[in-house]
């Protein structure tokens, strides 16, 4: 406050580097104005949108404010892509998710880090007839559905040689065919 | 002036968003004068996307995505306060209706288009089907009604439907990648857009067909507002407030505030409220 007429009446800003900064009027707040880049915050203890870290250590040790990491499966035109501290990743496209979008989503598998965004994660697609409980998600890697007893395949769309009626609901049953009169 | 001409108001002031502020600069005559721009408000640990302005109150509101709400104060300084702060995600867009006095905004993690009060009550979902990545979002108060966005990578689109969500349908969605930014000018009665994907800046008359562009190769848009024969827009690449001549079709400004970080919705704050009135103001 310049107007009290002390030599103590103006303060140095309370802010990293020569940021400036401004009083709120109403509440007397100090605020740093010019924090450096990807950083904000009352005193630039904050990143920006797009970033993530703890540049004044508030948390730990410090951590400069550096783009959120998502293992490029965020969408650059998207906002508030990542937590502004822990970076967590909010807003995975291609079917990934986790916490840096390193993984594909419940219900679909393959691999989060190819290149080409059609090879990274596809729809698990189990029969739920087949499964076990009705579930239609599958190992996030293999793509196997958890399959009922003498059930088969990657979806569990089959029953094994010798067994049949899969949409029972209850996996597959053997065929019990009489050994004398069937072909093999 | 000739009958059905409005003179501009005078005192009219841009209002932008960068992340922890929302800023003004004061139009002189269709000039930005950079000198005078000011923070309006602080909100040093929020980040807000989209802004827009209540003429009648001369109120301002904003989304913030971080809370995420939406909040409202009076421009001439006053505390924060919150109009929307549950069941909100990703609030990117938002308009108010100054002459049925309503709000409305977009969600993209919702994927929804809702509508309330100007104080957050009788809040109701518009659209909850066809939104991928729904951004900006504008009123035609006069006619009733609302235009927004979907940058949806897939298949971008413009669509509008009346302010009570019905007529919904799509108005543009070719030659369209990832419109960030819409405005309705109620003078000249142009739908103008920002696109980050076309790199382009376009105008069409929404009872018309035809578009026509106005700039093609700007850099990152995000916001854009109009103000008489001008548009101006947001730019992440520049971190700028970009002043376009809409009829020439030429950039005349850029204003580039002190911090350098990327500037999100614009507004224009009427001195005035644009004439002209509908169906439920005098009923």
């Amino acid at each position: 406050d310049a107007t009290q007429g002390t030599s103590t009446d103006c303060e140095a800003c309370p802010c990293p580097g020569s940021s400036t900064c401004a009083v709120v009027p109403k509440t007397r707040e100090v605020v740093c104005t010019n924090c450096p880049i990807g950083t904000t915050g009352r005193r630039c203890e904050l990143c920006d949108d797009g970033y993530f870290g703890d540049p004044l250590g508030r948390n730990g040790s410090a951590r400069a404010c550096r783009a959120c990491a998502c293992n490029n499966n965020i969408d650059p035109n998207a906002v508030g892509n990542c937590d502004r501290q822990t970076g967590e990743c909010l807003k995975c496209i291609y079917n990934t998710g986790g916490f840096y979008c390193d993984r594909c989503k419940q219900g679909f598998f393959g691999n989060p880090l190819a290149t080409n965004p059609s090879e990274k994660c596809q729809p698990c697609n189990c029969l739920s007839y087949g499964t076990v409980n009705s579930e239609t998600t599958c190992s996030q890697v293999t793509g196997q559905c958890e399959c009922l007893p003498h059930v088969t395949k990657r979806d569990c769309s089959a029953c094994e040689p010798g067994y049949y009626n899969l949409y029972s609901g209850q996996g597959c049953k053997r065929c019990d065919c009489s050994a004398i009169g069937s072909t093999n | 002036p000739r009958p059905g001409v409005h003179p501009l108001p005078p005192g009219t002031h841009l209002l932008f968003a960068q992340s922890g502020k929302i800023d003004y600069v004061p139009l002189e005559g269709h000039n930005m004068k950079k000198n005078d721009a000011k923070t309006v408000l602080h909100l040093p640990d929020k980040v807000v996307i989209a802004v827009a302005y209540d003429c009648v109150d001369k109120m301002v509101y904003w989304t913030d995505i971080t809370g995420p709400s939406i909040s409202r104060a009076l421009l001439s300084g006053g505390e924060p306060i919150s109009v929307i702060q549950t069941d909100i995600e990703s609030p990117e867009g938002i308009a108010v209706d100054y002459l049925g006095r309503n709000l409305f905004w977009t969600d993209s993690m919702l994927d929804k288009i809702e509508v309330s009060k100007l104080d957050g009550s009788q809040r109701r979902v518009l659209f909850d089907t066809d939104l991928v990545n729904p951004r900006a979002i504008v009123t035609d108060p006069v006619k009733g009604h609302i235009y927004w966005t979907d940058w949806n990578r897939e298949a971008p689109k413009i669509e509008t439907a009346y302010m009570d969500g019905t007529n919904r349908r799509i108005i543009v969605k070719t030659d369209l990648a990832l419109p960030n930014g819409l405005t309705y000018d109620p003078y000249s009665l142009l739908l103008c857009w920002v696109d980050a994907g076309t790199q382009r800046v376009e105008c069409m008359n929404p009872n018309q067909t035809g578009r026509r562009k106005v700039l093609e190769g700007i850099q990152y848009p995000f916001g854009i507002t109009s103000y008489g024969k001008n548009l101006y827009y947001t730019d992440w690449r520049r971190d700028a407030v970009i002043s376009v001549e809409r009829t020439v079709g030429k950039e005349l400004d850029a204003f580039l505030p002190q911090k350098r970080s990327r500037l999100y919705g614009i507004t224009t704050a009427y001195s005035q409220c644009p004439p002209g009135q509908n169906y439920c103001t005098v009923n």
